[in-house]
């Protein structure tokens, strides 16, 4: 049970480029995720959470509940399989059609399924925000998208961020399941650098130190935007031209 | 007399089991300031929020210069664009600050420039005295603030009518006068205004007309000295006079506490 510390550091140093790929892959899976799930969870946590008014159309209601219906379908299944067989299954099935690379393949799939966690970390939010904004909003003539993109959408967010930012560490990890269709992220990159060296321990303990620090990171960057939007509340808003400068000094300090 | 500008006739809303309103008729002309007064519970919220189409009534009918609202074919954000309301728990916009409140539908609604619709704001922001507010973010405001601005964003839209939901039931006993004040100016500018309170004081003052609503229908209707000075209707004299004890003993308390604070 013994750990070479120095074979460690040494096959780091050596193999870093290999490594740097595999981070530079991983980092791009965890803010593609991210930022497209996230525009996937808006608009089906949106779809979710629109309420069914009295004055619609029957054709409305209708739309509104099979809207409901398939967007229910999708986060089931979408957060109650594994993103690896999602992964597996996604890109042979559609292989012969689209032609597609594993990486395409899997900033899609990726975006998906964070869209299914986010679909749903959003509906919490939006049905957070206090009703009277939205009566607010109704009652100097706005329509209900009008209402949720103006008022709703950027409470809602506010409100959810910790969560929204959390899927972003999540991402960081979970990109790992893509080297099960060969996308060459940091995972599948340690695996060949193990494979072909046969030293397991030393470069898999060099690769949990590089996740370690990439979601360290992560939350600390998530902690600061976080900081400032509650700041940004509470102060009025602040000069434009001060704002890089303060970013600077609190990431110093 | 002249074509109303809102008619409700034969209304009628349940929520559940409960009828909130029963078959309540009543119309308002243009220019006219109609105080609906009643205890709680007697459907006076639910009447206003019936008129913005914030809650649809079961049946019946609302029209607005002649033409039925409830119909399917109404254009609603048009109707409540020019029918403005002010509520009870002020509702400002949370994300936005005092200004950006007052534009938003504005641009949205009326998509007025960015130009016109800063200048209405700003105007009407300081029709309220709230000039030196324009970049605080709304959370920010005392109660009285907050509701002088919803009175300037209801305003920025030009409405026609404007419905004022229990404007000063939410506020510190301190911050009601300056509200109160607000909306007597706007009495007197001719603006169309119905307004659901409990100041009975100020809806002696500022009204033309005054209804008062007991447990779903219109029980009362007229003057405010035919309802406030002579009273034809039982149940109205005894919510007046519930009232009027409510006040005194609310005087004779402070006159109270007085003593005690001189005595230590």
């Amino acid at each position: 049970m013994s750990i070479d510390w120095s074979y460690a550091w040494q096959a780091l140093l050596k193999n870093w480029p290999m490594f740097w790929h595999g981070v530079k892959i991983t980092i791009a899976f965890a803010v593609v995720g991210t930022v497209f799930g996230f525009l996937i969870g808006l608009v089906i946590g949106a779809i979710r959470a629109v309420p069914i008014d009295p004055l619609d159309s029957p054709a409305m209601k209708a739309l509104k509940k099979v809207g409901r219906a398939l967007t229910g379908l999708y986060i089931w299944v979408f957060r109650g399989t594994p993103m690896m067989i999602q992964a597996c299954f996604i890109y042979y099935l559609l292989r012969p059609v689209l032609n597609w690379s594993p990486i395409t393949a899997g900033f899609i799939i990726i975006s998906i399924n964070t869209g299914a966690y986010m679909a749903e970390i959003l509906r919490s939010g939006i049905q957070s925000v206090d009703p009277g904004q939205v009566e607010a909003c109704k009652a100097v003539g706005m329509t209900n998208f009008q209402a949720m993109v103006s008022v709703v959408f950027p409470q809602a967010i506010k409100n959810t961020f910790p969560a929204i930012g959390n899927q972003l560490v999540v991402n960081l990890k979970d990109s790992c399941m893509m080297n099960a269709i060969s996308v060459t992220e940091l995972f599948f990159q340690a695996s060949s650098i193990a494979g072909s060296n046969m030293r397991f321990k030393e470069i898999y303990l060099d690769t949990a130190v590089i996740y370690l620090i990439l979601t360290t990171l992560a939350t600390w960057i998530l902690n600061l935007i976080e900081h400032r939007m509650n700041r940004d509340h509470t102060e009025s808003s602040a000069k434009p031209a001060g704002k890089k400068k303060k970013i600077f000094m609190e990431m110093s300090s | 007399m002249s074509d109303p500008v809102i008619r409700v006739s034969h209304l009628k809303k349940s929520f559940g089991q409960q009828e909130v309103l029963h078959d309540i008729d009543f119309s308002i002309q243009k220019g006219e300031v109609v105080s609906i007064i009643g205890s709680s519970g007697s459907g006076k919220s639910t009447l206003l929020r019936c008129i913005n189409l914030l809650e649809i009534p079961d049946s019946g009918s609302i029209t607005f210069h002649g033409k039925e609202i409830l119909s399917r074919d109404m254009n609603k954000q048009d109707y409540r664009s020019k029918v403005g309301m002010v509520f009870q728990n002020f509702n400002l916009f949370a994300n936005k600050n005092v200004l950006d409140n007052c534009v938003l539908g504005q641009r949205k609604v009326l998509k007025r420039s960015k130009e016109e619709a800063v200048d209405i704001a700003k105007k009407h922001l300081e029709r309220v005295g709230l000039s030196d507010f324009l970049n605080k973010p709304s959370t920010k405001l005392s109660g009285g603030q907050k509701q002088r601005v919803a009175i300037a964003r209801a305003l920025s839209m030009d409405p026609e009518v404007l419905l004022f939901d229990e404007p000063t039931s939410a506020l510190d006993p301190e911050m009601v006068g300056e509200v109160l004040e607000v909306i007597k100016d706007l009495a007197k500018t001719g603006l169309t205004m119905i307004v659901v309170t409990h100041e009975m004081q100020f809806a002696k003052d500022v009204s033309d007309r005054v209804i008062f609503m007991d447990q779903g229908v219109i029980a009362e209707e007229g003057t405010p000295d035919e309802v406030f000075n002579h009273p034809k209707n039982a149940r109205t004299r005894q919510f007046l006079s519930r009232f009027m004890n409510r006040d005194e003993e609310s005087a004779e308390a402070e006159a109270d506490e007085e003593k005690t604070a001189v005595a230590e």
